[in-house]
């Protein structure tokens, strides 16, 4: 992994780059059939701001730059983030990585809040709260400018600073009756009438013009779409996202008729799994879910392609039977002379597949979680884990040394090891392993945990934790060789952790917007159900699916 | 199963003042004294009867850690009732009360019926708030209070029922307007509305959400 070793330049790289397309596409709009603004008939760009920015990963790389702007409309002040088409500081991102983050016309009738963060160091960030509670990626912004946008909306919609926190500005909510209506219809037909007044015979071209996302947050999943589909024939660059689309919603179809055929097998001769072939082409209802009629009507929208060849790729790939896991003579084939791991892409692949066994675990989740690098030598790492071990112990002598005395005048050290003691002891406990007590291995837990909160003070301690580091403790044994792989792991998923939550939001916000993409229907479902925000996501995503587990 | 209303609830208070082992002895009659940590948000159903008429309550009970606030505060949203929780053996859980109730007022509607519990009841011997102190805090800002115990199942039915009631007569005195259902409260297919009005048939396309 070597996305790390860009972050120096890229910073410089990421800002010429989107000048650079910010330039390219400007003309590229100008020259295109309309302009974007002679498309809005009465809108009005009241801001707009280059070089704003989404990061969706901590690596530079993959920034994403794009143009802020506000529009006003009849009266409406709406919202739009839209990527540079294009931005080359990395390939790992594509134009649907990157189209998943665009913000399409959100009117301010429908935000909530705006938080501003003004770090010492680094960019001012906002983060914008939907009333729904649906968060978006905080914009980072790289020129500047937040305190001219905040004043801008403002000037244009209800913005008020929170008495409770200066950084909070909580926006009106008055609900516009009529979009209310609109949007409470859900008609999926209704679509291009919501569209009309500026684009009927008009398909835009460029994600730049709104006109596509001007559905508002109705619909937008077959706007989108439906612009997808226009796009295809005219821009051979596009084609290759919407195909990997295409393929995601073949999926999404794929596990939908599974389960549709799980309940009519439920209900009737029993399960037969592995006859997943038969798929003809009826329609695709929903079991449970599909009891209202506008969800059952949406599944034809989504863009399957009917060749028969592909749907059978996709099953082999999906019905082919798990490999035995990962055994320690076919993992010592892995090591060269001296226990580097050679093909470390071949090694997580094998393991994606199959799993490791339960005796070798010990060895090779070192790696997987990050604690030692896959080109290390047997000797190098020896040498990391006595170095390692009495670092640990170091850092939890800091804590252990605090006096009862000290501790009464330590409040945030009281608060935090009560908490976690409160915790350690309700984590897996239906588990052998930490099922008694006063089980030596809850200890273990706690003392993981508070040194931790040493180890990282202003991150510390937060619920999720306990249910991450059980299974490693479990798997490890040693308490030392546990923290450093808990502090690996951490690495990767603090920020889920972090006080605003930002990981979280902007990972939640992900999962939104690929159902979106992808399974409508269920999107409309869950907008029906008020549940956009997808917080019934949170514990699988903030603890990795662990309590999912068998 | 049909309902006259739906009472949306959510579950507040600290971490580890019993908040899932209330709604676990509510919904299933029994005491998990080890159980998981609560992430996020987890949920319980019940049905009960008042005034003849059965009422789903669809409860929310959500993480303590200060943490996750900003999560929990979405959830005030169309929540028709909720239970604030302290454990009476654990005097800084009673003293964080007043900052739940600010959160709980910011952010529900001002409608919302708050049931202050007093949890552990059943642990008399190592007491450090006095029942009058319970009474004295709800008192003051308007709440209903009891003191209950998880374990022993004592006032646990009580304080979900009167807080149903409590709701169900602010009902029928027409302070609510039911088909907004940003007050937490559904009118269901069996519902008779409310003097205020409410909804008619097509208002139930909510029916038979989560159990």
């Amino acid at each position: 992994m070597h996305e790390t070793d860009v972050h120096d330049l890229s910073d410089d790289a990421d800002y010429a780059a989107s000048v650079q397309q910010g330039l390219a596409r400007m003309n590229r709009s100008d020259s295109s059939k309309q302009s974007s603004s002679g498309e809005q008939e009465g809108a009005e760009i009241v801001f707009l701001k280059d070089n704003v920015a989404i990061h969706p990963t901590q690596y530079a790389s993959e920034r994403i730059s794009g143009r802020l702007k506000l529009i006003k409309q009849g009266g409406s002040l709406f919202m739009t983030w839209i990527p540079y088409k294009g931005q080359s500081s990395s390939a790992r991102l594509t134009e649907k990585d990157k189209s998943l983050y665009t913000i399409r016309a959100v009117p301010f009738s429908d935000v909530g809040s705006i938080r501003r963060h003004t770090p010492t160091l680094g960019w001012q960030y906002v983060i914008v709260v939907l009333s729904s509670g649906l968060a978006f990626p905080p914009l980072y912004f790289y020129n500047g400018g937040v305190r001219e946008f905040l004043a801008t909306i403002k000037q244009h919609a209800y913005l008020v600073r929170s008495a409770e926190d200066a950084n909070v500005f909580l926006v009106n909510d008055f609900q516009d009756p009529l979009q209310r209506t609109l949007s409470s219809l859900e008609l999926p037909r209704a679509v291009s009438v919501t569209n009309s007044p500026s684009s009927a015979g008009a398909p835009s071209e460029s994600p730049s013009s709104w006109t596509d996302g001007k559905t508002f947050d109705t619909n937008s999943a077959l706007a989108q779409q439906n612009a997808s589909q226009r796009q295809k024939h005219n821009d051979p660059a596009r084609d290759l996202s919407i195909q990997v689309l295409e393929k995601f919603s073949l999926v999404t179809r794929f596990a939908r008729e599974t389960t549709s055929q799980l309940f009519r097998e439920a209900q009737g001769d029993g399960f037969i799994l592995n006859d997943r072939r038969k798929h003809d082409e009826k329609t695709h209802d929903y079991p449970r879910i599909a009891d209202s009629n506008d969800v059952q009507k949406l599944p034809e929208d989504v863009p399957v392609p009917a060749d028969p060849l592909e749907f059978d790729k996709l099953s082999l790939v999906w019905g082919k039977p798990r490999q035995p896991p990962l055994g320690t003579e076919e993992w010592s084939a892995f090591l060269d002379s001296e226990g580097r791991v050679t093909d470390s892409e071949a090694v997580r692949k094998r393991i994606f597949y199959g799993g490791v066994e339960q005796d070798l675990r010990k060895e090779v989740w070192r790696f997987l979680l990050g604690y030692h690098s896959y080109d290390s030598t047997y000797a190098e790492r020896e040498y990391l884990v006595s170095v390692k071990k009495s670092e640990y112990e170091m850092i939890k002598n800091q804590w252990k040394s605090i006096s009862k005395e000290q501790a009464k005048r330590f409040t945030k050290f009281r608060e935090r090891k009560g908490l976690i003691e409160k915790d350690v002891v309700r984590t897996d406990r239906s588990i052998s392993f930490y099922d008694e007590d006063d089980s030596p291995n809850i200890k273990c837990l706690r003392d993981i945990l508070l040194t931790y909160s040493f180890y990282n003070f202003d991150l510390g301690y937060c619920q999720g934790m306990s249910d991450l580091l059980s299974p490693i403790l479990y798997v490890m044994g040693d308490e030392s060789e546990s923290f450093w792989c808990f502090v690996a792991l951490m690495e990767r998923l603090g920020p889920n952790f972090n006080r605003d939550q930002n990981g979280m939001h902007s990972q939640l916000f992900a999962l939104s917007k690929l159902v979106e993409l992808l399974d409508s229907p269920l999107h409309n479902y869950f907008k029906q159900k008020d549940c956009l925000n997808y917080f019934f996501c949170f514990r699988w995503v903030l603890i990795q699916f662990k309590r999912q587990g068998v | 199963m049909s309902y006259a209303y739906l009472f949306k609830y959510i579950i507040i208070g600290d971490t580890g003042v019993g908040k899932s082992c209330l709604l676990l002895q509510f919904t299933d009659k029994r005491f998990q004294p080890v159980h998981d940590l609560t992430i996020g948000v987890e949920f319980g159903a019940r049905m009960i009867t008042i005034d003849n008429k059965p009422i789903k309550l669809q409860i929310w009970d959500t993480a303590g850690q200060e943490s996750f606030r900003s999560i929990t505060r979405s959830y005030y949203r169309g929540a028709a009732g909720a239970l604030l929780v302290y454990d009476i053996t654990r005097r800084e859980t009673f003293n964080h009360l007043a900052s739940w109730l600010e959160d709980a007022r910011q952010h529900a509607n001002a409608n919302m019926t708050i049931m202050l519990i007093g949890n552990k009841c059943d642990l008399a011997h190592r007491r450090a708030v006095s029942t009058e102190e319970g009474e004295q805090f709800a008192k003051e800002n308007g709440l209903i209070f009891m003191e209950a115990s998880a374990k022993t199942a004592q006032n646990v039915e009580e304080a979900f029922i009167r807080t149903a009631s409590t709701i169900y007569k602010k009902i029928q005195d027409g302070v609510f307007d039911v088909s907004n259902e940003s007050y937490g409260i559904k009118v269901g297919y069996g519902g008779i509305p409310g003097p205020s009005g409410g909804r008619d048939g097509a208002a139930s396309q909510g029916g038979g959400c989560c159990t």
